[in-house]
């Protein structure tokens, strides 16, 4: 039998927590887009690469926390979702999913080698955070800075679940989402809720690249890591808003950590693609589905 | 009646003549470079892309389905041979059949259940480019970050441990006429048509009574052996064996120039294969020392223009020369 050092266990078991609901945040955007506007977005990785970038540079230019840079990040990346919608996604509303894949990874190739042209292949990170001293409960030490990702990233999910359910622009939205023809015919402007949906799908990646630059590193090829990630909890979480997208994140996080503690760090990505596997086939409206 | 059944051989005869034509065209290519070492290993390497494109053709282009791990299988082939070659001394002409038949195996463990439960479009994809991740994950708990190297041994037909490069360029234009050759047969055969009839509406087709989930396994399984056999080669090309061998972005990158090169096309498909890597190659030595990754940059580009403007692909422009041509 393999033998597990249940301390190692447990701290394992609250990084996965934690870490979880920051892949929540970022799958959140992904969700979001690909729930109300049909658009499969390969390039959803990608955008929070190019977010780790900006902080990265805003950071050491002006000697900013990197987490705050997510104030100047995000509403930049709300207008650049816009621009895309506008100059790429627009044109390919509705398309056959293949012509929508084609486009998107286009769009990734681009984002991915602008990086890499401006910034080189190693890896890039801000030398300085507030979240230096790790909480220390018993056997188990928390990283500040997981933390206080976690935490950011869970009132960003409330924040979003209540801009869903209590707003006339959120009513609008899963009316959108629901029907898209019923909803234009009721006077909804469903081209401007499909903008500000991107556009707000992309800041959200911001708000977690900022998070991700207080422990990690930029590096160009981050995109597929977190573009396969969110696709997966959004399969888990099927259509199921904000709590199953949650709920998802969570339970890929505990796996990951599980998968770490049994087998080695090898493993994380082992486990977490074998779940999808298993989870496609046996459950593919995902596990907190409503379609 | 005499009339169609010549036309049907005509049309064979027709395409007979241009695979001909290809196979004569890419014997001589390395005569028109020169016999030049740098040249011929960029011919090599667009063989190889233009060989795993042509595969990815029959369960993309003809099944419909977007598959991103063609460098799986490819791996998959590599792995064995090179393993078989290196660990046992077992030569690759037998080596590489193994692999394929592993990639088949694998083919099949992964494909029956997703066609079983009905996984398509976008979790297809989603489901192959995952499926990359996780061979190279296990290849990676096996053998670690090592790389194993096969020697050079004697005698060089025997073990394709050539010190040319033109061999390889042989052997894998071979495979891609070979590869061809399977697309246009599988195009005429009841299994084409009902591939087909698949692609346009899979709903459709199971209700005319046919069996979905077996032919696209047929097709995927073939897809597997080819791309097998191409990892075979390419392995004695490279003699490197690695966990990087198992690439998701290669697999991406094989469904783009298909689609890029037109669905169903397979004409389509060897011309943007061969024109996107010749460009990739090409951008990489004149801009790409300055500016890495810049190549791969207009790749993008190209492939957001065919996306938004021109969904059909290269083979929509293939069929307007062929029209301008038969009308003159």
């Amino acid at each position: 039998m393999i033998s597990i050092d249940p301390s190692l266990l447990a701290q394992n078991l609250v990084n996965g927590v934690f870490t979880g609901l920051l892949y929540s945040l970022v799958a959140l955007g992904l969700a979001l887009i690909f729930g109300v506007m049909d658009i499969i977005n390969f390039a959803h990785g990608d955008f929070v690469m190019v977010g780790a970038y900006l902080t990265y540079v805003l950071a050491t230019t002006f000697l900013i926390e990197p987490s705050l840079t997510a104030f100047i990040t995000m509403p930049i990346f709300f207008l650049l979702g816009i621009v895309i919608y506008k100059l790429i996604i627009e044109k390919v509303l509705g398309a056959e999913p293949l012509i929508q894949i084609a486009v998107t990874v286009g769009l990734l190739m681009v984002l991915r080698n602008l990086a890499l042209m401006i910034f080189h292949a190693e890896p890039k990170g801000v030398p300085f955070t507030i979240f230096t001293q790790p909480i220390v409960l018993g056997p188990i030490t928390i990283a500040s800075s997981r933390l206080a990702a976690g935490i950011v990233s869970l009132v960003a999910l409330g924040l979003v679940h209540l801009l869903l359910t209590r707003t006339k622009w959120g009513i609008a939205v899963r009316a959108t989402a629901d029907d898209r023809e019923v909803a234009e015919l009721m006077g909804i402007n469903v081209k401007k809720v499909y903008a500000v949906t991107f556009g707000l799908g992309t800041a959200l990646t911001a708000l977690a690249a900022a998070l991700i630059m207080t422990f990690s590193r930029a590096d160009p090829y981050l995109g597929l890591l977190y573009g396969l990630l969110s696709w997966v909890i959004v399969a888990m979480g099927g259509l199921g808003g904000v709590v199953g997208v949650l709920f998802s994140g969570l339970i890929i996080g505990i796996i990951e950590a599980l998968g770490i503690t049994i087998v080695g760090a090898g493993a994380r990505e082992l486990f977490i693609y074998l779940t999808f596997f298993f989870v496609l086939w046996f459950r593919p409206r995902g596990l907190f589905g409503r379609r | 009646m005499p009339g169609t059944l010549s036309k049907k051989l005509a049309l064979t005869k027709e395409r007979l003549y241009s695979l001909v034509g290809l196979a004569i065209v890419l014997a001589l290519v390395p005569v028109f470079l020169g016999f030049n070492f740098y040249y011929v290993l960029l011919a090599t390497n667009v063989m190889l892309a233009a060989s795993l494109v042509a595969a990815w053709n029959i369960i993309g282009g003809y099944a419909g389905q977007l598959d991103l791990a063609a460098s799986a299988y490819m791996a998959l082939g590599a792995v064995i041979t090179g393993h078989l070659l290196a660990s046992f001394g077992l030569t690759p002409w037998i080596g590489m059949f193994i692999g394929a038949a592993v990639a088949v195996g694998v083919a099949v463990l992964v494909g029956y259940p997703t066609f079983r439960f009905g996984i398509k479009e976008v979790w297809y994809a989603l489901l192959t480019s995952a499926l990359v991740v996780i061979m190279m994950r296990i290849y990676y708990l096996i053998y670690g970050s090592f790389e194993t190297y096969i020697p050079h041994m004697e005698p060089e037909w025997l073990y394709l441990t050539f010190r040319r490069y033109e061999v390889y360029y042989y052997m894998l234009a071979t495979m891609l006429v070979i590869i061809i050759w399977v697309n246009l047969k599988i195009k005429d055969s009841k299994l084409g048509y009902y591939l087909a009839a698949i692609r346009e509406d899979e709903l459709a087709a199971e209700a005319l009574g046919i069996d979905v989930r077996r032919y696209k396994l047929y097709a995927l399984m073939i897809y597997a052996a080819l791309a097998g056999l191409v990892g075979g080669i390419y392995i004695t090309l490279t003699g490197i064996l690695s966990f990087r061998l198992f690439d998701p972005w290669l697999g991406i990158v094989t469904a783009v120039m298909g689609i890029v090169g037109g669905l169903g096309s397979i004409g389509g498909a060897v011309l943007a294969a061969v024109i996107l890597r010749s460009l990739e190659e090409y951008l990489r030595g004149a801009i790409g020392a300055t500016y890495p990754g810049s190549h791969l940059l207009v790749y993008g580009l190209i492939l957001i223009l065919v996306g938004v403007l021109k969904p059909e692909g290269l083979a929509s422009l293939l069929d307007y020369l062929k029209k301008k041509i038969i009308r003159r």
